[in-house]
């Protein structure tokens, strides 16, 4: 932080990109600053401080639920809107997410812009069709949260782009869903794994279905195999097995223990029995 | 205080800014590197602890425009414009909060040094949520690490004071000892 | 004497210091700003093992601000040891203030003191060291071994018993009557291990030294042991006791981790070498890789017994891991015997082995359990093994086995703490009605019913275990107080105890209170303060209440003398009539005076004297507080996830002076316990680098995680206590681990023998699942 020269304080997503774009001073957008505060890039010049960014708002648009990137994970948690969607595995999430005074700080957009194994959101919003809405040179743009995730992303949130909000498909609003960290104790900061699965049921038909998992690898991902087992059949008992089965094949390539293998399995198989 | 849409400049690596710190206005010149924990303390905040640094034991926990954050995690610099509220600000022995008291009565203090940001996210809590649930006030606190009570009294003591302040009942009567 | 017309003691009194913690004054060592204070910094070893060939500080001299920089070319070379015990300590003088050699990631290379921290930091990076890396040497095991990497090779160093091997203390004793198991229907035999573990009071232990106008060293800290600290500087830097005076204002929590010289000698050498005030603190990292740890213990117990429930012998084998230094290293390993061994009658033959040897790790030391922890594991344990094999209720069979009232044991003269025991009896003990107490509150026999056939993922157990520990060391530990009369009737009460957050001073204040006849507010307590309060050990073994409670109430009585002595005059009545109560003094035919009355004729007008006293006392014995805890438990067979749905813990602490002050000493112990039982854990690389040396990886337990713990307090009254009263600090953290392991076997038959139980080692064991035997 030793060459911090500039702390700037945007009012419109417009006044913060362009702070990032200039080149007179390096600059950094931070948010709640929670992953980052510690960690700041010893060459930024201009501190970009977004708290005053009139993007902490969550709300319906249309069909779809709209969270601002500055809406902080206690806001996550206690809206009623994102309670009563998506059976509140949204707001279940962000309540796991560390501690209360972090989650008093830390934003949604933040914890999206940063990729860290066991951030929180990343598995929930995947297994959502997120999309993302990015302000950078072009302008404002939607992108599918996994494209984000994707790796084919060339842009850099909070260095030449602004995350603006995170907006969820209304479709997702009445799907069975289910969200579990599982971690050493109650509210171990880094989890074993996470695990996010959505479903579109009806009449006992899996319509849709989208299981994700996160921290388990750098990055969350999708159980493909296991999502192919599920869609268009009811949830026999021959079906949960063969989807497990498949679940347990979806995690062969990660690199990761036995063990949490095994306890991830073992949760999802306990997902489709509980739906 | 009123927002900025403009930008600070530090000389030699130093912010002047301008806070308010328990509804009084205050300047303060921080250096770029500084924490607002750091900042805080140098200014005789001492309440403000340092048991961690690194965002994880909520010693250092201040009411930030309007919610408990960690003065650790916070650059110096980006408090300017800010109200801040300290266990100062809440209660002094002379006159202490309604939480405050209930600490002391419950037993839920023992070396003392969680108890400020302890008592700062209560308070929080019980301005959001004026009877919250065991469980409501489990979750609220979990930033807030103790090695001396497990937290048995000190839950026991935000119910307390959650029942004394919707009582308006106060107990201690303001003596200097 | 009975409790039942007590005022003040075993009464509910407000923490006396509470309202000021809560309300933020700045009462802690670092609270203060001092004048022209530079900032001390310590450069850390990155290695392991290393012998340092070259150092070279030139450059970071030259850094503005930067006033010393030491290495152990410019300190005193005097081999001592950092653990704050009685004089002379039982632990091997192994440490120096600063060596040309290193022993473990995190030991001290060089320290600098500057004007700013940032300058400090700067200097640090430009010292240049030049290493001769070692092989080192991680597991006690190897480190035994001929040919080990030798730790302590330097030749000065004392009473190390075998450095060659890596051994810094060892004791073995035998009782033996007959051959070894020949009564024993079953022998039993298991290895229990326990990691390293941090202490993780919430206030980094930070120091402050300066002089004072007569030129004589102040050191302020946050400690447990001012006294001990005053002499082991004193000893490590070569300057006279009288030269040094140390200050301990509030601390924020030690659980032994503050029983040690930790920072006091560098940061006083800074002051020596500069003249100015310097300040010390620890990182939250450094506290957890420099400061002291749990000894990591491998024990194996061997253990005989018969079908009608009689153990007939018990092999103690125990090999404790003390890093680095051997702080503490020979009194936990013995007390992990002495503190376990007592406690169940063993009919036949008795055998301890203990070892604690040195590695290339971080430094054990002193830590609430203090050797219990670890022995109790292994025990309790071993007694629901036992209780298995038998066929017996495991409580029915420790019901049979703990030791009675007037009864001793061979183990209380033959192991003390360092040396020789002292031979006791029991002269209270309240477990049966503990056991009890704790059956009913979490419904043992009715749940033990019900979870008898359980199907499913999601499987209940419940678990028990029975354990003491000590209250002082007998014949080694002393308190002195000293209570000085004000005009209004009040007192001041000096005690080099260290209130370290426990309550002590509360609890003392109650005591002297309770003498004197006055409320606790009238008794103004201040401790401690090498230059104005008289001696005390410190905050250790469990001793407060016992040993400085004990002083406190003898010098009380003095003082209740010296009062009666001067009322007889003022109301013409003979001594033996007057008593002390209400803050009068009151003569039997109902005449009375007023203790301000009794101050203000000894300060102005009568024979004028200073009513003030000082006694002190040692004790003869360490009665044992005795504790039963139960615990409820649901095992996720799925993911291996324990969940505590209930903790009770039955405390038999005798009187509690202070019963609000005594449950939160045991329900702080109790969750302290359950974070090592779930969670806690120091993990190193395979070159002894620590990996989790934060909060963040080291998880102690927050609101979220706590289960719901009850403290039971189960009264007795020991005859040697003041007013009934034995220790409560330590006890409670030995309960977890062995009452949790209990009810996981009892939840899905799986027997766990290492700690943490994390998920990855219940599926572990669920899927080795043998009936254990």
């Amino acid at each position: 932080m030793n060459n911090i020269k500039y702390c700037s304080f945007p009012e419109t997503p417009k006044a913060a990109l362009a702070w990032l774009l200039s080149r007179k001073a390096e600059a950094l957008a931070v948010a709640g600053g929670t992953l980052v505060a510690k960690t700041l890039p010893e060459t930024v010049e201009n501190f970009v401080n977004l708290k005053n960014l009139p993007l902490d708002y969550i709300k319906k648009q249309g069909a779809d639920l709209v969270i601002g990137a500055m809406a902080t994970f206690d806001d996550i948690d206690n809206s009623k809107l994102v309670r009563g969607w998506a059976g509140g595995t949204i707001s279940g999430a962000a309540a796991r997410c560390s501690s209360q005074l972090i989650r008093n700080m830390a934003t949604i957009g933040g914890n999206i812009a940063r990729p860290h194994s066991f951030n929180i959101f990343p598995a929930v919003l995947m297994g959502l069709d997120a999309r993302v809405r990015v302000l950078s040179r072009i302008g404002v743009k939607t992108y599918l949260f996994s494209d984000i995730y994707g790796g084919d992303f060339k842009l850099r949130p909070g260095r030449d782009c602004l995350i603006l909000d995170v907006i969820i498909p209304g479709k997702t609003r009445n799907w069975v869903c289910r969200f579990e960290k599982f971690a050493k104790t109650e509210a171990s900061w880094e989890a074993y794994f996470t695990l996010f699965m959505a479903a579109a049921v009806k009449g006992g038909v899996v319509k849709e279905v989208r299981i994700s998992v996160g921290a388990l690898s750098p990055k969350p991902f999708r159980a493909q195999a296991a999502e192919k087992a599920l869609s268009g059949g009811k949830l026999t008992s021959g079906v949960v097995d063969a989807a497990a089965l498949e679940f347990a094949r979806d995690l062969d390539g990660v690199r990761a223990s036995e063990f949490k293998k095994e306890a991830a399995s073992s949760l999802f198989k306990r997902f489709l029995n509980g739906i | 205080m009123k927002k900025e849409n403009a930008r600070l400049k530090a000389v030699n690596g130093i912010f002047e800014i301008c806070l308010g710190i328990n509804g009084v206005k205050k300047s303060f010149s921080v250096k770029n590197t500084e924490f607002l924990l750091d900042a805080l303390r140098r200014h005789g905040y001492k309440s403000v602890k340092k048991g961690c640094d690194t965002g994880d034991c909520g010693s250092c926990t201040v009411i930030f425009n309007g919610k408990p954050a960690l003065a650790c995690l916070i650059p110096a610099f980006t408090a300017h414009g800010s109200e801040i509220t300290t266990i100062e600000g809440l209660g002094t022995v002379q006159n202490p909060h309604p939480l405050q008291e209930a600490f002391v009565e419950a037993g839920a203090v023992q070396c003392g040094f969680c108890i400020p940001g302890m008592i700062l996210s209560s308070k929080h809590l019980l301005d959001a949520n004026p009877e919250p649930s065991e469980e409501e006030i489990r979750k609220y606190l979990d930033g807030n690490l103790c090695r001396c009570t497990g937290y048995v009294k000190q839950i026991q003591a935000v119910r307390m004071a959650a029942k004394r302040i919707k009582n308006g009942e106060k107990r201690f009567r303001g003596k200097a000892s | 004497m009975e409790t039942e017309n007590l005022k003040v003691v075993n009464k509910r009194v407000l923490k006396m210091d509470a309202l000021g913690l809560a309300c933020g004054e700045p009462v802690f060592t670092d609270d203060v700003d001092i004048n022209g204070m530079l900032y001390g910094r310590i450069l850390w070893s990155h290695y392991a093992h290393a012998r340092i060939k070259k150092i070279d500080t030139r450059e970071a001299e030259k850094v503005p601000g930067v006033k010393a920089v030491l290495t152990y070319k410019n300190v005193p070379r005097v081999p001592h040891t950092t653990a704050g015990q009685g004089y002379p300590e039982p632990s091997p003088y192994d440490s120096y203030v600063l060596d040309n050699k290193v022993r473990f990631v995190g030991d001290r290379v060089a320290a600098v003191a500057a004007e700013t921290p940032e300058a400090a930091e700067a200097a640090l990076k430009l010292i240049k060291v030049e290493y001769e890396i070692l092989p080192a040497v991680f597991d006690v095991f190897e480190a035994v071994k001929d040919g080990a990497p030798i730790i302590h090779d330097e030749e000065d160093a004392k009473n190390i018993p075998d450095a060659k091997h890596n051994i810094a203390a060892k004791f073995d004793f035998e009782v033996r009557n007959g051959d070894w198991f020949k009564d024993a229907d079953f022998v039993v035999e298991h290895t229990y291990k326990m990691p390293y573990l941090q202490h993780c009071a919430i206030e980094p232990h930070t120091v402050i030294t300066s002089f004072d106008h007569f030129g004589r060293l102040i050191i302020r800290t946050s400690t447990q042991v001012p006294f001990h600290v005053r002499r082991i500087v004193a000893q490590a830097l070569r300057i006279p006791v009288k030269k040094i005076r140390v200050i301990k204002p509030r601390i924020g929590g030690g659980f032994g981790s503050k029983q040690e010289v930790l920072l006091e000698d560098i940061t006083a050498a800074l002051t020596l070498k500069t003249g100015k005030p310097v300040k010390i603190e620890y990182t939250r990292r450094e506290t957890f890789i420099s400061s002291r740890t749990r000894h990591p213990a491998t024990v194996r117990l061997k253990t005989g017994v018969r079908k009608d429930g009689t153990i007939t012998d018990a092999e103690m084998d125990i090999t404790l891991n003390t890093g680095a230094y051997g702080s503490h290293a020979l009194t936990v390993m013995m007390c992990s015997g002495s503190h376990t061994l007592p406690m169940y009658k063993v009919a036949n033959n008795i055998r301890f082995i203990g070892k604690s040897v040195y590695t290339n790790l971080p430094v054990s030391g002193a830590y609430r359990g203090y050797g219990a922890t670890q022995g109790f594991f292994a025990w309790e344990s071993q007694m629901d093994i036992m209780a298995n094999k038998i066929a017996m209720d495991p409580v029915e069979f420790r019901k049979k086995n703990y030791i009675r009232l007037g009864e001793g044991s061979p183990v209380f003269k033959a192991m003390g703490e360092g040396r020789e025991g002292v031979e006791q009896v029991i002269t209270s003990i309240g477990l049966y009605e503990g056991i009890e107490a704790g059956l009913k509150a979490i419904n043992w026999h009715e749940k033990k019913k019900k979870y008898k056939n359980q199907s499913g993922q999601l499987r209940r157990g419940l678990g028990m275990a029975c354990m003491m520990q000590g209250s002082g060391i007998p014949e080694v530990d002393m308190a002195s107080a000293t209570l000085k009369m004000n005009e209004d009737g009040s007192f001041n009460l000096m005690v080099g105890a260290a209130d370290l957050g426990t309550g002590s001073d509360t609890i003392l204040a109650q005591i002297a209170a309770e003498v004197l006849g006055v409320k606790a507010e009238d008794v103004i307590v201040y401790s401690a303060d090498t230059d104005l309060t008289p001696f005390d050990v410190g905050a250790y073994a469990s001793s407060t209440t016992f040993i400085s409670g004990n002083a406190v109430k003898k010098t009380a009585e003095k003082v209740r003398g010296m009062i009666i002595a001067v009322a007889a005059k003022i109301l013409d009545r003979k001594p033996d009539d007057l008593r002390l109560e209400g803050g009068k003094v009151v003569a039997k035919d109902g005449a009375a005076c007023s203790l301000s009355e009794v101050a203000n004729t000894s300060l102005y007008y009568y024979d004028q004297h200073q009513i003030v006293a000082s006694a002190s006392h040692y004790a003869h014995t360490s009665p044992p507080p005795f504790a039963a805890n139960f615990v409820e438990v649901e095992v996720d067979t799925g993911t291996g996830k324990i969940a505590i749905l209930n903790y009770i813990s039955c405390v038999d602490c005798g009187t509690a002076i202070n019963p609000e002050l005594a449950e939160g000493q045991n329900d702080g112990a109790v969750l302290n316990g359950i974070g090592h039982t779930l969670s806690e854990e120091m993990e190193f690389s395979s070159n002894g680098t620590p990996l989790n040396a934060s909060f963040r990886r080291y998880k102690i337990f927050n609101t979220a995680d706590m289960p719901a713990i009850k403290t039971i307090l189960i009264p007795t009254f020991e005859p040697n206590g003041p007013f009934g009263a034995k220790s409560v600090s330590e006890i409670g953290i030995n309960g977890p681990l062995p009452a949790v392991a209990n009810a996981v076997q009892d939840a899905v038959g799986a027997r766990l023998f290492s700690s943490p139980f994390t998920p990855e080692k219940v599926i572990a064991a669920i899927k080795n699942l043998q009936p254990v035997s």
